[in-house]
């Protein structure tokens, strides 16, 4: 199958969607189908040979926070001439309702478009207020996928249309045979010893770092050993200050970290953590946590009950209770076999989210559109879904 | 000259109320031509499923879920909806081996059911919204259609058991 993807952001910058499309795309390759990606980059940026620049971006703040897209009558010009040289059996398209060149592509399709929702949005009053002019851009989708329970909601109640959910991938294979960072996880027996980790911005509430902290704080005074390793953009001087002065020798800071060191981080815990309070529509971290082969201790979301399978891939604690997350912790750490029970289950857990498996569960999505455009039906063996 | 800005500006507005006029009726008409297309992809993939039914129907000696796929392949338009939603019932007592190549086949008929029907149904749902406009009805746009129909049936998904599923 021949098909075209649209990415609205700069590839220049690292971001969810953007990293979504890459791996997306590299797995349609890997199932034998010829992928052209569209994005915007800046023309000297080194870009995967699938990709196709379509010129530079500008920075445009956008639901809440500020992305680099591209918009206007020349960036028209390159969609078009993408288009019409690409010949491509189906478009998929992400975030077409941004000003960008997702919605640009949508305008100028003639075949079947498949749109993915990656954002929740639930700033409803502009999506009411443009509703007429979204209408258009809506109308030209045959098939839309959300990529959360969450954002499928939103496209329910708001934009007045079903969603075909179907989960972010992760890539599994990325994460086999990673080693951990030089000197972790280090020790963890009974009572001793045993490291945490937490992926995040430490000062967003949402995430809920003063949770993990507050239950690391009393558990560290109970072990002897334990260790907290916190990855993710922010101050340092601003991190420790939040912890008593004879405990900040047990915190390590890695600051921002590539994709790689990532996954190094996610194996160097025995424990990840994730404290979130809300906001988190898909919980993307844990599946990579889970591809790690890391035990994940979480709240109580809806989110991430449905990634951890109910509680049986990972343990969770109700949103907020810092005094449950400390017991939970604590006897977690002394146990490594129910550790062991729960990352294996998470094994197979991930397996469902694995990027091949993922990418299927598009292509039937891309086959649907195709059928509801030319009225056939395609056969399994064609598409490469079995 | 004030009269010849009267024409002008009368000519302008004819003009942009015909454009709309024009790009509104191919809307209205492209819309119903999808819907339509996209029932005719819905109509493929139930034919598919009933006949891995009764495939599978006849390989377990499942006598009443065999009397379901005919029912649902033989149904006319009035009875079909409820027919389909029998046959999915049916289905759902089936105990499903992901091993096995039949199961396989109707779990992943069942799949692409949902999706065509899914497809079928927010295309249906755009055409008609076009088609309810006042301007719409008034001037009779798409009249050469009939009106795009929902087609309402449960949603066809089979889940097989978590614990069963394959590692791949």
């Amino acid at each position: 199958m021949r098909i075209g993807i649209v990415c609205p952001y700069s590839f220049d910058v690292p971001g969810g969607v953007q990293n979504h499309v890459m791996d997306l795309a590299e797995a349609l390759i890997g199932l034998g189908h010829e992928v052209s990606v569209l994005a915007p980059a800046d023309e000297d940026s080194p870009l995967p040979p699938y990709v196709v620049s379509a010129g530079r971006s500008v920075p445009l703040p956008y639901n809440g926070s500020v992305a680099r897209i591209a918009f206007g009558p020349v960036s028209t010009a390159r969609v078009r001439r993408w288009i019409t040289r690409g010949d491509f059996d189906v478009l998929h398209v992400h975030e077409p309702l941004a000003l960008s060149l997702s919605m640009l592509a949508v305008l100028s399709a003639r075949g079947p478009v498949v749109a993915t929702f990656h954002t929740a949005m639930t700033r409803s009053r502009m999506l009411a207020a443009a509703q007429g002019v979204l209408q258009i851009v809506l109308e030209r989708i045959t098939a839309r996928i959300a990529v959360s329970a969450l954002a499928r909601k939103v496209q329910v109640e708001h934009l007045d249309g079903g969603a075909v959910e179907v989960p972010n991938g992760v890539a599994v294979a990325k994460f086999a045979g990673i080693e951990p960072l030089p000197g972790w996880p280090g020790e963890c027996g009974p009572g001793t010893g045993g490291t945490l980790g937490f992926l995040g911005r430490f000062t967003e509430p949402r995430k809920g770092f003063p949770i993990l902290r507050d239950a690391f704080v009393e558990l560290a005074r109970q072990r002897t050993g334990l260790r907290l390793l916190v990855a993710g953009p922010g101050d340092p001087d601003d991190l420790f200050a939040r912890f008593p002065p004879d405990l900040r020798d047990r915190v390590t800071f890695l600051g921002l970290v590539s994709e790689p060191e990532k996954a190094r981080m996610l194996r160097s815990v025995h424990l990840y953590v994730a404290p979130n309070t809300g906001g988190e529509s898909f919980g993307m971290i844990l599946t990579e946590a889970l591809a790690a082969g890391t035990t994940v201790v979480a709240s109580d979301l809806d989110a991430f009950r449905r990634v951890l399978d109910g509680g049986r891939a990972g343990r969770l604690f109700p949103t907020g209770d810092a005094a449950t997350l400390h017991a939970t912790l604590s006897q977690l750490l002394d146990d490594p076999v129910q550790r062991a029970e729960l990352t294996a289950c998470g094994d197979q857990v991930v397996a469902n989210f694995d990027w091949p498996v993922v990418a299927r569960r598009v292509l039937e999505v891309y086959a649907a559109a195709i059928e509801a455009t030319d009225g056939r039906v395609i056969d399994q063996e064609w598409v490469g879904l079995t | 000259m004030p009269g010849m800005w009267w024409v002008v500006g009368a000519t302008v507005v004819v003009a942009l109320v015909a454009v709309y006029l024009v790009w509104t009726a191919g809307r209205v008409e492209r819309l119903q031509d999808r819907a339509q297309l996209a029932a005719r992809a819905l109509d493929a993939h139930l034919l598919r499923r009933a006949a891995a039914a009764a495939v599978l129907a006849e390989r377990r000696e499942g006598v009443e879920l065999y009397a379901a796929a005919r029912i649902a392949l033989d149904a006319g338009p009035e009875e079909r909806e409820a027919a389909e939603n029998d046959l999915t019932r049916q289905l759902r007592a089936v105990r499903l081996d992901p091993s096995d190549a039949d199961c396989e086949a109707i779990v992943a008929a069942s799949r692409r059911l949902a999706l065509a029907r899914q497809v079928h149904t927010d295309l249906v749902r755009d055409a008609r919204s076009a088609r309810g406009r006042p301007l719409v009805r008034l001037l009779r746009m798409g009249r050469g259609h009939t009106w795009p129909r929902y087609f309402d049936i449960d949603d066809p998904t089979l889940t097989v058991p978590a614990a069963d599923v394959p590692s791949r």
